[in-house]
């Protein structure tokens, strides 16, 4: 049944969030695709008022190398080389979700902000079939820890909705199911492709 | 390399094999996604290929539609819907089974239908309009799209809520097909609309269509204030008439009306995110281009 639904998450820079989600859903046999909805790849850098900004064009690998030699022991130490490592191995390129036609049964979202901007994107679209697709947010912070939880939340909604024979029908109450044993808030809407 | 040249086959005649062979293997296959990829390779080969070989297959593709396996009859409907867009000409020979198919046994047939009526309603509009001479095929055709029409918009009292869901945006079509376009708002150059209907059409009165969907249009405010209401069919409501107000202005008060009485009253029986997602979600419809009027109007 895992491969029946066609799973979207997305977060601002497609590197930890979504990109955690992505790697454990995908073991777990999902039909899944990470992206990010800013408008440009952040990192972390050497300071907080000096992230490192990529193009959505750059590849992890670059992103990779770039770190490597700018500051090895710094990245090392904050995970940053680890997290790109993993996430060369997934894809080869960091994707922004606005320049992405596929259509998905599901989007997740990892914070707010990004509903938003994945809600906007999709309103704006021309109609083509009008074919449904669910977008939940569940509030996860941008560090590993909470993504590796986070992955686990959205892996688990994932399960669920993969099981149900009926998903438009069924949504609202395992959201509501959901919600109560995540103890967390969520957001849900619905958008037409 | 050079074999390969001495060997080229007459395509026609390789393609019409190709189809009778996958048709064959699905017929008699018992594996569900064999049949799924056969019919899905049939219709990429008739539809869209060699689409003069599309009569010569289309009951033999039909009669998938009594298939056990949803995703089977899931394809045939896809089918159906690729071909009437492709050759609207084949709308007479499916237009019954359209009708038939609405009431498979499977929730996901039944929406997967009402997604197809959605646009092969537009494509019926469109093919009656072009027509010099409206023949009994033709009109016979009209007589089963309205009576799809009727049954699917009875199904916004469907007790499914995905059912419900697809029905909003099929009445969406109806409201923004029948009604004329606004000029400052410019329609996509294929979309039928009620201006591109002649007056001499004695079938589809353009007046008739009109006073539709208004009824329409005041079907979905009705929905859209129901107090029972679920969270995603009030949202998708909701957005289905901000877009109608934004592409036909002359709804606007009425828009705006209805989403300042549900941004008063929100449904009793939603739980507490719902409400959070609703609110938000009224936020947003404000926010869409072209929709400052809801947005001054809700302050």
């Amino acid at each position: 049944m895992t491969n029946d639904l066609k799973v979207a998450v997305v977060c601002s820079s497609n590197q930890n969030r979504s990109m955690e989600a992505h790697a454990f859903l995908s073991k777990k046999g999902f039909r899944v695709r990470s992206f990010g909805s800013g408008n440009q790849v952040k990192l972390p850098g050497p300071s907080p008022d000096k992230p490192n900004i990529y193009d959505f064009t750059v590849s992890y690998e670059q992103m990779y190398q770039d770190l490597l030699s700018k500051d090895k022991s710094l990245y090392t130490q904050n995970g940053i080389l680890h997290m790109l490592d993993r996430n060369r191995r997934i894809k080869s390129h960091p994707e922004r979700f606005q320049s992405c036609q596929e259509k998905f049964d599901v989007i997740f979202t990892a914070e707010e902000r990004v509903y938003d901007q994945v809600v906007e994107e999709l309103s704006n679209r021309s109609p083509v079939d009008n074919s449904p697709v669910h977008i939940i947010n569940i509030e996860i912070q941008d560090n590993h820890e909470e993504a590796t939880i986070g992955a686990f939340l959205i892996c688990e909604m994932a399960q669920m909705m993969a099981e149900s024979e009926d998903l438009d029908n069924d949504i609202d109450e395992l959201l509501q199911e959901f919600e109560a044993k995540a103890q967390k808030p969520i957001l849900h809407t619905i958008q037409f492709y | 390399m050079d074999e390969d040249e001495n060997l080229e086959p007459e395509p026609p005649r390789s393609t019409y094999d190709r189809v009778v062979n996958l048709l064959n293997e699905a017929a008699a296959s018992s594996w569900e996604s064999q049949k799924v990829s056969n019919l899905r390779q049939v219709q990429e080969l008739v539809v869209h290929k060699e689409p003069n070989l599309l009569d010569n297959f289309l009951d033999e593709m039909l009669a998938f539609q009594n298939d056990k396996s949803t995703d089977v009859r899931k394809v045939v409907v896809g089918f159906v819907e690729e071909a009437c867009k492709k050759d609207p000409d084949v709308l007479p020979k499916v237009v019954a089974n359209l009708n038939m198919m609405l009431s498979d046994e499977s929730v996901v047939i039944q929406k997967r239908v009402i997604q197809a009526a959605t646009r092969l309603y537009k494509v019926t509009l469109k093919w009656l309009c072009k027509a010099k001479v409206v023949d009994d095929i033709m009109e016979s055709t009209w007589t089963y799209m309205c009576q799809l029409k009727s049954r699917i918009v009875s199904l916004l009292d469907c007790e499914n809520d995905g059912v419900r869901t697809h029905t909003v945006k099929f009445l969406e079509m109806l409201v923004i097909t029948q009604t004329y376009p606004d000029p400052d708002f410019p329609c996509k150059e294929k979309e039928v609309t009620l201006s591109d209907i002649p007056l001499t059409l004695k079938i589809a009165r353009p007046r008739k269509l009109q006073e539709e969907a208004r009824q329409m249009f005041e079907t979905l405010v009705i929905f859209h204030g129901t107090q029972h209401i679920s969270s995603v069919n009030l949202m998708a409501c909701m957005q289905t008439l901000s877009l109608i107000a934004k592409q036909r202005p002359r709804f606007m008060s009425q828009v705006v009306q209805a989403l300042e009485a549900l941004h008063a009253n929100l449904p009793p029986t939603l739980a507490k995110s719902q409400v959070s997602s609703v609110r938000k979600h009224l936020k947003i419809t404000k926010n869409m281009p072209g929709a400052e009027e809801l947005g001054k109007r809700q302050r």
